[in-house]
């Protein structure tokens, strides 16, 4: 199976979780490019700036966002993100990533229109190939 | 049409004459029964309350059942007493009077009736004996009775209202001084029952503090109703104290154990969470690479993955360790309390990290004149004030050295901590909840852990104490801690 998706996102802060998706990516090639955050802020400026510069060959298709995390968290980003993917002509595709097992933010997720479905961890390698396969 | 029924079935097993109250037009409607059990034909007598009172009841009951029937009918409040009825032939008869109450079934929930019931007991006959028993009740449930008559502005208790606010039986009680009868923080209530009660004639039941003649609060039930005259105007308020002081006490200490064991019960569940989360963030890891290493058929990269075992395994330690030492906090509370001076904790804590302070040119300017000293695990206030000063080190502002104030003071009885720096900040409106959660971090500090406050706010609370701050961006933060 080929590239088909040109970039994916990571919001995470736990470091290990993120170099294991890192490989499972790479030796499935399963995108081009990846983007990784360590918080809702980093990944939000980012955003911010493709808006601001109209460059939106860099905007990713699909974005693994985690809750938990600090400075901002996965709800604030969400907050704040709604607000502006709408000016993008691109089609994001959102999943959150998350431990939480707490019924609240599943259910909470899965009230939030720009969320395409809540992935809680561990996810499986067939999980992501799933997800990237379906997305392409 | 089936409640008409039922109705008709009860009033026919009653065989009894009655009132019905009715609202509008206001007036009473008096059965068939009620007439003939006296002799009357309905040509006779006029059927209203007032015609009843100067016509029919016998004097003596006059004045007790207009209280009772004006209450009835404005408050809805029910009651039982015996009167004399003149029948046609000018005898007395006995009756037993009744309210709703009285009633088996919920019927005509919205309708008052009044029922009649023949009885053959004189009440007067019993009369001594009742006073026997009504004082032996009064002493018994310590409630004491009074009086307050608004026309000749006096006011009346029984023995047992001396007994129990502790005045000399020469003492008089007067409206002037009814102020000191109830604690301070409970006199509005008492004016407010005694204003609504004389002027809208709405009866009160509430749990008031009182004070006796000696200042001694204690807790009492407080019941009034308001009496009327002929001309159905309120006139005074009749009611009890009882005592309840015990009864209360053990009810506000029975809620103190309530409300710690929902504090204990919380923190409780709050540590499951996080343990229950934080272990979940490195299995998951585990098990995405043990899915990797079997995916991959690559043997070197396979070696390369099993090292990342090693790190796994590493963080997870760290977040035993931190478990560990939250829940040694949580047991460590039946250790003993010792008297600890904050110069002393503060001196140890000061020495402990010296170099850190010097580094960062940190002044801290320690005020504990007012409160010196405290019982407390000394371990503790160490850790606090190492926690606290720390922080406002790390979290320095960038343009200018770390000043900390560290204040002791008492308010309401209550020892307080204040631990003040002039560093950058917290931004409250986004991280309020999160502060004293474990493993966050509002700054871009790579040593930020996020365990310290988390720690902090344990151990105040494991001791019954509790912790808040308050923060502006760029001005600095203060942490308020109640002991």
């Amino acid at each position: 199976m080929g590239d088909k998706i040109g970039i994916a996102c990571i919001i995470d802060d736990d470091s290990v979780y993120v170099n294991l998706v890192k490989r499972i990516i790479e030796a499935k090639h399963l995108c081009k490019n990846l983007l990784v955050f360590e918080n809702g802020k980093e990944a939000l400026s980012y955003f911010e700036a493709i808006l601001s510069n109209m460059d939106e060959e860099n905007l990713p298709e699909i974005i693994f966002l985690d809750l938990n995390m600090p400075v901002m968290d996965g709800w604030q980003f969400l907050e704040q993100f709604c607000g502006i993917k709408n000016k993008f002509g691109k089609v994001i595709t959102l999943y959150i990533v998350s431990s939480s097992i707490n019924p609240v933010d599943i259910n909470k997720a899965k009230g939030i229109k720009g969320v395409k479905d809540y992935l809680i961890k561990p996810i499986t390698i067939e999980d992501l190939e799933g997800i990237f396969n379906a997305s392409a | 049409m089936l409640q008409n029924e039922l109705f008709n079935n009860v009033m026919q097993d009653f065989n009894t004459g009655y009132w019905q109250l009715l609202k509008d037009p206001y007036r009473e409607n008096w059965s068939d029964k009620f007439y003939e059990v006296l002799g009357y034909s309905k040509e006779d007598v006029k059927p209203n309350f007032d015609y009843f009172i100067s016509k029919l009841i016998h004097e003596e009951d006059v004045a007790l059942f207009r209280d009772n029937f004006l209450n009835y009918r404005n408050n809805n409040t029910n009651f039982k007493q015996h009167i004399k009825i003149r029948n046609k032939n000018g005898q007395y008869l006995f009756f037993r009077c009744a309210t709703n109450d009285e009633l088996p079934v919920n019927i005509k929930a919205g309708i008052q009736f009044l029922f009649f019931f023949e009885t053959n007991i004189e009440p007067d006959r019993t009369i001594k004996k009742d006073n026997f028993y009504y004082k032996e009740t009064a002493q018994m449930t310590s409630t004491g009775s009074w009086y307050v008559d608004f026309q000749k502005r006096k006011s009346y208790w029984d023995f047992e209202t001396y007994r129990i606010l502790e005045y000399p039986e020469d003492y008089k009680p007067s409206l002037k001084d009814s102020a000191d009868y109830y604690a301070e923080d409970h006199r509005q209530l008492a004016a407010d029952c005694f204003f609504n009660c004389a002027m809208m004639g709405t009866p009160f039941n509430t749990e008031i503090k009182m004070v006796t003649a000696n200042k001694r609060e204690f807790w009492a039930r407080a019941i009034g109703k308001p009496i009327y005259n002929e001309g159905k105007e309120i006139i005074g308020i009749r009611g009890v104290f009882q005592d309840i002081d015990e009864i209360k006490r053990k009810e506000i200490s029975l809620q103190k154990s309530v409300d710690i064991i929902a504090a204990q019960n919380s923190r409780l569940f709050n540590f499951a969470h996080i343990v229950s989360h934080n272990l979940r963030s490195h299995t998951s890891n585990l098990s995405l690479l043990v899915q990797l290493i079997e995916d991959i058929e690559d043997p070197k990269e396979k070696e390369g993955l099993i090292k990342e075992v090693k790190t796994i395994s590493d963080n997870l330690n760290t977040t035993i360790e931190h478990l560990n030492e939250v829940v040694t906090i949580q047991t460590n509370n039946k250790q003993e309390r010792v008297v600890v001076y904050f110069n002393e904790a503060l001196k140890l804590v000061v020495n402990g990290i010296s170099h850190m302070i010097s580094n960062s040119n940190c002044q801290i300017r320690p005020d504990f004149t007012e409160v010196e000293q405290i019982d407390y695990i000394p371990a503790y206030l160490e850790s606090i004030l190492l926690n606290l000063i720390t922080n406002a080190i790390k979290y320095k502002h960038p343009e200018r050295d770390p000043v900390i104030v560290i204040k002791t003071y008492n308010e309401n009885g209550n020892a307080y901590l204040k631990v003040s720096d002039n560093g950058r900040g917290i931004d409250l409106t986004l991280f309020k909840d999160k502060v004293f959660g474990m493993y966050k971090t509002f700054h871009y500090n790579k040593d930020a852990v996020g365990i310290g406050l988390f720690m902090t706010k344990n151990q105040v609370e494991s001791l019954d104490g509790t912790i808040t701050v308050d923060s502006e961006v760029n001005e600095g933060t203060t942490f308020t801690i109640k002991f």
